[in-house]
This record gives structure tokens, sequence and C-alpha cells, in this order.
């Protein structure tokens, strides 16, 4: 009988515990989180050119639009990311980038919240609208998890613009903006199955005699299965021989469960893997990298960001979430925010791109990138049209 | 009532509902793979090569080593009498100790060492709130959880700028020669320096629980804390040094646990994402043996590399959602048919020494 006591105990303690968490992770951070941010580039985004300049600053007030030399807008943005936080050398760090663009050229002010759990959106979202000083003329929503949050908290706000990105939210003051990201993955699957049927060797790695490649994903949904659905199909387009190993990890903060996965599948005759699972991935290029075999990076050209891994990072499959970000936030400046719209971006648009890694993309054959140049162009025509849903492939 | 009663009676005889069911499943699971070693084409064929596929038991070793750690730590503090459900946080703050102290001096070795000191600092607060003010030690093991769960992302934040620490170099696997070639087995003696560290605090700790006289102090602390007492031996300090202990074992685990892959993620539930609490089952269904409790993490950990094999393979036509399931259901399984746990008396209890 004391045993049960106890155990019913833990339960209700945890749970209480987890509302507790819930609630008391407080609000936004303001200008001390923008200092950190700027911070943050001297860690993480080492070689990166476009952002620098927007980074050094870490102040975030009037200062700002005077010195770098924009328009000095006095627009305001609010940024929740995603749950990944900033550091995940991916996804945020990416969307951070396109405001620090928009920074450096309009002089906006931006703050920025990196919610930990699923359930704090809504109140950072809320607290970013209901904002009266400063006020924020737009709300960046980072992430598809971010949807059901802002669908409620929207309609609220109806003075109030949103963009959210990576998901598509039905109302008046929300701009959505999607990634195409089945055919930049198409392109990855098209790389990775010409090399695993040649023979190559580069960099830390070299590709074997099995036609076998991998696939790791971070959580089960639409949004991975368009990675996974276009990687598979892209594979397929070089030979149907090729076998695709593909597995979820089932979260994308944890790496060394992606770490496990990679080594399965290079030890089942895998020699790449790609991966969409945010910061499990680290684990599949540190797997890549004990086995002597090649990884495929994504959202960011992860050779980059992760410049340790370079030396097995083929390329990245780019999402340039910075562009929807940066144009967002200069739709807004230049007062032509357009709610409820949907703006799709593909390869057409550079939405997405094949980013071939900076320690390898010499190594990389002329054949196998012009393939996957005319590839690009075939999608781009319309002439392969890729598949969505893993299902389907 | 009468319920009670013919439970008792099937209990107390040979065919006890739990042995048949414990039997049935065992003939179950021993048909399977014979079938699949008689069959090597078909389904159960694949799934035994995989079950026998010695990067199987490498991913299970590696997957062990933070859980294993972390119930050991528990182990000494339950068996003093000591709660300590705070494992996870320990495990939090070690695995950004040891990333943090690495990247600063360039050593793995100073990193953990880092995760030790960091593990037994929180430990220390834990010992001192429980044991000196007597508050409740699930609350008060709640509470370490949040506070790591708190600090270690922020303390991330600070240095690094995000949740996530820079990656930092990693320790190469130790591999001796002539053993590691052995099919299957050949794993145990390619490993990393955690692997081993790990079996050795094993045995290190039933050694010390079951062969010296500090390890027969923690058992009567935990269970006759009186009784101790009159013997002439301090229960307080006896409880702190056991919860000390615990967190000392954590921080191997948590230092471990980010050093083999080079960086602290901090964001969500962090990169411990409930390794902490696994341990605690674990141990409880090793009935606080250590032996025992290594045993039964290596079956979570080797199902949990198992399913990841599962899904890449593609082996049984069931969505990879459900796959993913199959440590947990497995172990709620074997928990329910085989589960015997005998707590400490005097767990969850403050002792407080008599008066002169």
């Amino acid at each position: 009988m004391d045993r049960f006591d106890r155990r019913t105990f833990i339960k209700g303690t945890g749970i209480a515990g987890l509302v507790g968490l819930a609630g008391c992770t407080g609000g936004p951070t303001g200008g001390g989180d923008n200092e950190s941010g700027g911070g943050e580039e001297t860690t993480t985004a080492g070689g990166d050119t476009t952002s620098e300049s927007g980074g050094n600053e870490t102040g975030n007030e009037s200062a700002d639009g005077g010195s770098s030399g924009g328009s000095g807008s006095d627009v305001n943005v609010g940024v929740v990311y995603a749950t990944g936080g900033l550091g995940d050398g991916s996804f945020n760090d990416q969307a951070q980038q396109g405001i620090q663009q928009a920074e450096s050229e309009y002089g906006i002010s931006y703050n920025e919240a990196q919610p930990d759990e699923v359930s704090q959106f809504k109140n950072f979202q809320q607290q970013f609208a209901s904002s009266t000083d400063p006020n924020y003329d737009l709300v960046s929503c980072i992430g598809f998890l971010q949807a059901d949050a802002l669908s409620e908290v929207a309609p609220q706000y109806p003075d109030q613009s949103f963009q959210i990105v990576d998901s598509v939210v039905e109302a008046d003051n929300v701009a959505s903006y999607v990634f195409k990201e089945h055919e930049g993955s198409f392109l990855a699957g098209q790389m990775a199955g010409m090399l695993t049927t040649s023979s190559f060797s580069a960099g830390a790695g070299s590709t074997n005699e099995e036609k076998v490649v991998g696939f790791v994903g971070g959580v089960e949904g639409e949004l991975i299965g368009k990675f996974e659905a276009g990687y598979k199909a892209g594979v397929k387009n070089v030979s149907e021989d090729i076998q695709v190993q593909s597995t979820y990890v089932g979260s994308f903060n944890e790496p060394s469960g992606g770490k496990e996965a990679a080594l399965s599948m290079y030890n089942a005759g895998a020699d790449i893997v790609y991966h969409a699972a945010g910061n499990t991935g680290t684990g599949v290029f540190q797997a890549a990298q004990e086995q002597g075999a090649y990884a495929i990076g994504v959202d960011r050209d992860q050779s980059v960001t992760k410049s340790s891994y370079q030396n097995v990072i083929l390329a990245s499959m780019v999402k340039r979430v910075d562009t929807a970000v940066f144009n967002a936030a200069e739709a807004v400046v230049q007062g032509n925010f357009e709610g409820g719209s949907v703006t799709t971006l593909g390869l057409e648009q550079n939405g997405v791109a094949l980013v071939y890694g900076q320690g390898l993309k010499s190594d990389i054959p002329s054949d196998v990138k012009s393939e996957v140049e005319s590839v690009r162009e075939s999608i781009i025509s319309g002439d392969i049209s890729v598949p969505s849903d893993p299902s389907n492939v | 009532m009468s319920s009670e009663t013919v439970r008792g009676r099937l209990t107390d005889g040979e065919l006890s509902p739990q042995r048949v069911a414990g039997l049935v499943a065992a003939v179950l699971l021993a048909g399977l793979v014979l079938w699949g070693f008689a069959f090597p084409e078909t389904q159960a064929g694949r799934f035994v090569a995989i079950l026998t596929d010695r990067s199987t038991l490498a991913a299970t070793l590696r997957l062990s080593v933070p859980i294993a750690f972390a119930a050991l730590g528990g182990i000494f503090a339950e068996k003093s009498g000591v709660i300590n459900i705070g494992l996870e946080g320990l495990l939090i703050v070690s695995a950004f100790g040891g990333v943090y102290m690495a990247d600063v001096t360039g050593s793995v070795w100073m990193g953990l060492a880092a995760g030790i000191v960091a593990s037994t600092l929180l430990a220390l607060l834990f010992a001192v709130v429980c044991i000196e003010f007597r508050a409740d030690q699930i609350i008060a093991g709640l509470a370490i959880w949040l506070i790591a769960l708190g600090l270690a992302p922020f303390a991330s934040q600070v240095v690094y700028g995000g949740p996530n620490t820079a990656s930092v170099d990693t320790v190469d696997a130790i591999v001796i020669p002539g053993l590691s070639s052995i099919p299957f087995f050949g794993a145990l003696f390619s490993a990393t320096p955690f692997v081993y560290l790990m079996f050795g605090a094993v045995a290190a700790s039933w050694w010390t629980l079951n062969r010296t006289s500090f390890g027969r102090w923690v058992n009567a602390s935990g269970e006759n804390p009186k009784a101790l007492d009159t013997a002439g031996v301090n229960v307080t300090r006896v409880r702190y040094a056991a919860v000390l202990l615990s967190g000392v074992l954590c921080g191997f685990g948590g230092a471990a646990l980010s050093l083999s892959i080079g960086q602290f993620v901090g964001s969500g539930s962090t990169m411990v994402n409930g390794k902490g609490f696994i341990a605690i089952v674990t141990y409880l269904f090793g009935n606080y043996n250590p032996v025992g409790a290594l045993l039964s993490t290596m079956l979570f950990a080797g199902l949990d590399a198992l399913q990841l094999t599962l899904q890449a393979r593609d082996v049984f036509a069931v969505p990879q959602p459900l796959v993913r399931t199959i440590p947990y259901v497995t172990v709620i399984i074997v928990l329910a048919l085989f589960g015997r746990t005998r707590i400490p008396k005097a767990a969850g209890e403050h002792y407080e020494s008599g008066d002169e």
C-alpha cells in the first residue's frame, strides 16, 4: 500500500510541477535578450557573411537606426522563435539572420522571445501583440508548431500584423510563408543517389559499394514528411535500386538518439544520411565523422554553422527562413504588408536550395553538380513533379 | 475481499498469474528467435539479425551510460532513506557543466570533472534542504529538476547566446585489440571510456553497498535509522554522504551524455529528455541492486536502439510512431509481470536523532 501512495504522489506532483513550469517561464525578454543575440554571432555564425554587420549591434534602440545606415525606420518587430532556440545552427539562427538583415537595411528594431515549450507560444505572441511600449508593427512567429496558438491569438488582435513561417494560418492579419521543402530535398536525394552509386572519397569520408542512403527525421508530421518524400523521390530518380532507410527520432532535441539512428544506418551500409531533425541532427554529423561517411545538413549551410563537421557535410538543403522574415519586415516598412496572403517559396523563388558544403564543394564531381542543376531546372519548369507525402513516393 | 483471497492463493501457489504470463511471454520470444534463426529470410529472421548485430549492443551500451549512472545515484540516495527524484536535474546541470568546462579548457576530462562538481553542488543543495531543513523529499526533488531545467539553458544563454552550446571535441573509443573482433560481444571491447566507467561504477557500487561498512550504514539508514543511531553512527552524516554520492554519479552520467555528443542542447526538455526519470524506473525495477539496475537499464536502452534500427530497416509493417513506443510498452509489461520492488522502510521519512 505504501508503495502505491508514493507512486501516485510522484505522479501528482510531477503534473503539478509541469504546470508550474509552464506558468513561470515568464514573458519575452526585451533588450537583454537582444544583447546576447548579438554575442551569439561569435559562436555559431563563424563565417557568415550576410548578417555580421547586423549581429555586431548589441543595443536595440534609436542608436541602432542611426549607426546602421539604413533609412532609420521606426518599425518594431517582435520575433517568437521555434522551440529549438538560438544556436541551433539552423532554423532559428537563420530567422535571426533575416531580422538582422532588416535591421541593417531598414533600421528597424526588434525584440526576441525564445520559448522552450509549445505551451509558451501563445503567451509570447499575446505579449508582443498587446504591448504598447514599444508597439510592435509586426509579430514574426517562426515554426509550424506556432500555428495553433496563432490561429487563436490573431483574431484577438485584429489590428496587429502577424507573420507565420512554415505554416498557414487563415486570418486577415496573418501573412503566411511556406516553403517547398520537397523540391530542395529532391536535389539532396539526387546528389546522394548519384554519389552512393559512384565511388567518391573526400574529406573525412568515402562512399561504399552498398546502394543504401538514409534519412533521419525529427518528429513525424506533414512538414518533415515533405523532406522525406522529396529526398526519397530524388534518390529514386537516380536509380530504383537504391534503398532509402528512414528513421524518426521523435524529438528535435535528442542528439544522442540522432547519433544512434544514423550509426545504425551507416552500419547497414548507408554512406550518406540526410537529416531534417534540428538539434538531433548534430548526432547525425557526429556519427558520420565516426564512421567515415557523409551527411547532408538542413535549413542552413550547416558546414558553416557546424564548422567542426565540415569534412563530412556534403551539402545542406537550405531553407531561406531569413528571406521570409526579411520580406515580411520589408513589406511592413514599405507599407504593403498583405494580411491573409500565403507566400510559397520554392526552388524558383530561391526559397529553398541545395548549397554544397564549404569543406567538400570543390571535391564533388562536376557531373553530379551539373545533373543536380539540370534537375533543378526541370523541377522549376514543371517537367519533374515532386511528391510532398512520403507515402506517394 | 474474496478476490483478495483468491489472489493470495494464486500467488502462493506455483502458478501465479504473473508467472504464467511471464512464461508465455518468454516462450513467445524464444519461438520468434528460433523461427528467425531457422528462416533468416523472413521478418523474424531479419529481426533476429538486428537483435544479434554487434552494433545493436554497441548502441545499447552508449545509450545506457547516462541512465545507468543516474540509477546508481538514485540507489545510494534512496537506500539511505532520501528519495532523490531530482536525478534528471542533476543530469542536466552536469551535461551543461561538462561541455562548458570542456569548451573553456579544451579537455574532455576537465569537462567530466566540472560536470561532476556541478551535479554534486546541486545535490548538496538538495541534501541541505531535505536533511537539514526537513523539506519534503519529493517536492525538493522536483524543485531540483525545475531549477536545473531553468538554470542550464539560462547559463547557456548567457555564455553562448542561446540554449545550445558550441561544439567541443569528443573522446574516441578505446579498442582492445583481439577481443574487439569477437562477433556481437566485441562491442564490449570497442567502446568509449564512459562505457567502461559505467561498468566500473556498477561494480564499485555493488561492492560498496554489500561489502563495506559504509554500505551497511547506508542500508541501515534507510531501513532502520534508529538502530543505526543506537549503534553510534550518525544517520545525518550517512545520508549526506549518500546524497552527495548520488550527485557524483549523476555527474558522470550527465557529462558523459553531453561530452559524447560534444554539445549541450538546452531547448525543450533539454538533451537529457527524461533519462533521469527512466533511471528511477530502472533502479526500482532492479530492486535497488546496482547489477539489477544495470540490466534493466540495458533492457530499456537495448529496446531503444532496436526500435531505431527497426524503423530504418522497415522490418515490420507497422507505422513508425508505433515502433518508437516499443521500449516504453515493453518496460511497462516487464515491470507489471516481474516487478517486485521492496522499498526501504524509512525511505522518504526524515530522521531525527533522539535527545540525550
